[in-house]
């Protein structure tokens, strides 16, 4: 595989926005396209003086549809592939997000997500976009998606997405908030040798039509283009060897259900979360920026001697649920932290209702992140 | 010497498509009265006499059923 | 029977014995000259990645030809497309699909393939209506006719595709009804070796539906009405619009070289450094 990479190794002072696109720099992607769009728009914007020089290129598509679809095929034609967008960029993308599921491509999807539904507003930032990159495609499927907290994880997380995506053969979302593409922090990048970079596996000669390419739970080798492999990828219901198949029962639950069984029995390899709850009788449970709110929250509560713990989803799919189980099952109460009304709410009250109380809070004013001591009013009212 | 040579089971049957008798313009080309495989009547093999090897049959043919050696592939249709 | 094949034959997959297509239809014609093309030129299927949307004739490529094929979404074969080629500048990039796919659901990204003046070839089969989905109106469907959707006449003009494709920069377009298949060769060859953004037309039958409809019936009588009212642009360009009523020009509308968008991208990759 052709690479391009450029790290800027040292410590900076840097965006959000520019600290992701040295990650997909440092990552080595081939190919990058985007389409203009606030809170977004400096990734790309970095990306087009950066990643010509590190070898790579990329396009300016007429619209986020044309974005997915020009990216999964430069990821077929063996690159490492990237784009980046707002709400309204993954809302146009679902349909093509669903055929990089069902063709098992590599893609590395970073949403700077705002304030919605419709335009909303550009420059505020919500995590309004949790469900949707998980189930707003039609048809059942997983991928996996990340929930950076700064800037630093913002450079992080882009390179690991490029590594989980490669290794398992799916989309992989950077789910940042528009609040954290903005803003301003310390970003160490390491030397290049310590960035730890994962290849697809390429397949190495074999037939086409006979040879497994597609389905296998344990990710099947990748047959890019132009190697004369004779590829066939349909993002219609197909076998393990890429046929398209509309006929048969059981091609049909293959097809849906090995995409989804890659990502859910690798669960523990891929799930991340930072859990800071150990005798707590309250966990607070957060992702993205929320969680810097949470954290300082938690750090009041315990000076007043309250027991307050932290969970923090690094990982938001595949969804965490035995960490949320395994909290819940240790607290009297879990108080769920989103900056909006409640999007991962259900899935994480679906994992502890058994065990304690559940509750919610979204942010005093929604377009605003939560005050500390808004959250530290909350947890004194639940432990009185 | 030209040849015709015909892969009936390819054929999608003269009723229902018939391009290669219309294409031909010595009209050779008739139906057989035996079904293929998958239920048309394909053409019967046309008297090779009196074909010119224009390459008619085989450019037109949408089901690549009919192919023609020797012929002159590069003609012309007007 | 004869062990032989039809000389075509080493260019589609051995595990597919026939078209899917209906029979009389035009699309396995449009197959024939792309793949007479492919021969003609010399080259073999591993310098080429084909790339389709849907309906019936995104099935040209796949799984039908022995080759990269990538079957795609509805109406974005040319964004996919163009992310293949980015990635493989040496290879030829072919998108094979219909009128509805390329022109109505797809119409911006072959729009914008043509004014970036992309090096691909796109075939677009043009059928007049959707095929697979049973006979409903397309962008090209004829004004006046009835269809599924349409049961009491099309109020809709249609699409001339090759002048719009021409209007937003391609490099070489030209139009041929199934009937002129030779000639349809011979464009698709130029369009291949052109180096920048092509489209073929091809007009074809779609006996089934389109023949249904419009009381034309056959896939001869369609190919008849091909061979009485197809009219080469240069008579064309002599005649009075109103003497143009319901003639099918053909032939080819533009054929010009300027700059390459994947030469152009390597050409700022070397200045800036990240290529040598």
């Amino acid at each position: 595989m052709s690479e391009a990479r450029r790290v800027n190794t040292g410590t900076h002072f840097m965006m959000g926005n520019q600290a992701c696109a040295e990650g997909v720099i440092a990552a080595g992607c081939g190919f990058a396209a985007g389409y203009p769009i606030t809170p977004a728009s400096e990734v790309f914007n970095a990306l087009a003086k950066q990643l010509p020089k590190a070898g790579g290129t990329l396009l300016q598509t007429e619209d986020e549809i044309s974005a997915v679809c020009t990216a999964v095929g430069a990821s077929w034609a063996g690159l490492k592939s990237f784009t980046v967008t707002s709400g309204p960029g993954i809302s146009l993308m679902q349909e093509n997000i669903g055929l990089a599921v069902a063709t098992e491509t590599p893609l590395v999807i970073v949403d700077v997500q705002r304030l919605g539904p419709s335009t909303g507003v550009p420059s505020i930032g919500m995590a309004g976009d949790m469900v949707q990159v998980a189930r707003g495609s039609h048809g059942d499927y997983q991928i996996i998606a990340l929930c950076p907290e700064s800037p630093q994880e913002m450079f992080d997380m882009t390179v690991q997405a490029f590594n989980l995506a490669e290794e398992y053969r799916v989309p992989v979302f950077v789910m940042a908030e528009g609040f954290v593409g903005h803003m301003r922090e310390r970003v160490v990048i390491p030397d290049e040798s310590e960035i730890r970079l994962v290849y697809r596996k390429i397949t190495q000669g074999g037939e086409p039509l006979t040879r497994r390419d597609f389905l296998d739970p344990e990710v099947a080798s990748m047959p890019v283009f132009g190697r004369g492999l004779k590829t066939h990828v349909t993002s219609s219901c197909h076998d393990e060897y890429g046929m398209r198949n509309l006929s048969d029962p059981d091609v049909m639950h293959r097809y849906i259900m090995t995409p989804i069984q890659k990502i859910l029995s690798k669960r523990d390899r891929i799930v991340e979360i930072e859990a800071d709850y150990e005798g707590a009788k309250l966990v607070l449970i957060s992702y993205g920026v929320v969680s810097r709110a949470s954290r300082q929250a938690a750090a009041m509560a315990r000076a007043e001697g309250l027991k307050v713990g932290t969970l923090r989803l690094k990982t938001a799919w595949p969804f965490p649920d035995k960490e949320v189980r395994a909290a819940a099952e240790s607290a009297d109460f879990i108080l769920v932290l989103e900056n909006n009304t409640g999007q991962m709410y259900p899935y994480i009250k679906a994992e502890s209702a058994h065990a304690c109380k559940v509750g919610f809070l979204g942010p005093q004013v929604l377009g605003q992140i939560h005050d500390p001591q808004y959250i530290l009013a909350k947890i004194r009212e639940i432990m009185k | 010497m030209q040849k015709v040579i015909l892969f009936p089971q390819s054929c999608k049957g003269m009723e229902d498509c018939g391009i290669c008798a219309f294409v031909c313009p010595r009209s050779l080309f008739v139906a057989s009265e035996e079904m293929n495989e998958s239920g048309y009547l394909p053409p019967l093999p046309p008297d090779e006499e009196k074909c010119t090897a224009c390459g008619n049959c085989m450019i037109y043919c949408p089901d690549f059923a009919i192919a023609v050696e020797g012929g002159a592939v590069d003609g012309s249709e007007e | 029977m004869s062990e032989k094949t039809h000389p075509l034959r080493k260019y589609m997959r051995p595990q597919v014995k026939k078209t899917t297509f209906c029979p009389g239809c035009g699309a396995g014609i449009i197959t024939q000259a792309l793949l007479r093309a492919i021969d003609e030129l010399g080259l073999t299927m591993d310098d080429f990645v084909f790339v389709s949307g849907i309906g019936c004739s995104a099935w040209i490529p796949s799984p039908l030809l022995n080759a990269d094929t990538l079957h795609t979404t509805h109406g974005r074969p040319i964004a996919y497309a163009s992310g293949v080629k980015m990635g493989l500048p040496d290879k030829h990039v072919v998108v094979v699909s219909g009128d509805g796919d390329l022109s109505a659901i797809g119409g911006n990204h072959l729009i914008h393939a043509a004014r970036r003046n992309i090096d691909m070839t796109v075939i677009l089969v043009n059928n007049g209506i959707y095929g697979m989905t049973g006979g409903q109106t397309a962008p090209t469907t004829p004004y006046g006719l009835t269809t599924i959707t349409s049961p009491y006449g099309n109020a809709e003009q249609e699409f001339d595709i090759s002048a719009l494709v021409v209007a937003a920069g391609g490099s070489y377009v030209a139009r041929w009804t199934t009937y002129h298949p030779r000639q349809m060769t011979k464009s698709i060859k130029k369009a291949i070796q052109k180096k920048g953004f092509a489209m073929i037309e091809a007009i074809t039958q779609c006996p089934m539906q389109f023949g249904r409809v419009s009381k034309q019936g056959s896939a001869v009588n369609m190919l008849k009405n091909y061979k009485q009212n197809g009219i080469r642009i240069e008579k064309a360009a002599k005649m009075d619009p109103s003497e143009l009523q319901g003639k099918i020009v053909e032939g080819v509308f533009v054929d010009c070289d300027k700059p390459e968008l994947i030469s152009s991208v390597a050409a700022l990759q070397r200045r800036t450094g990240g290529k040598e």
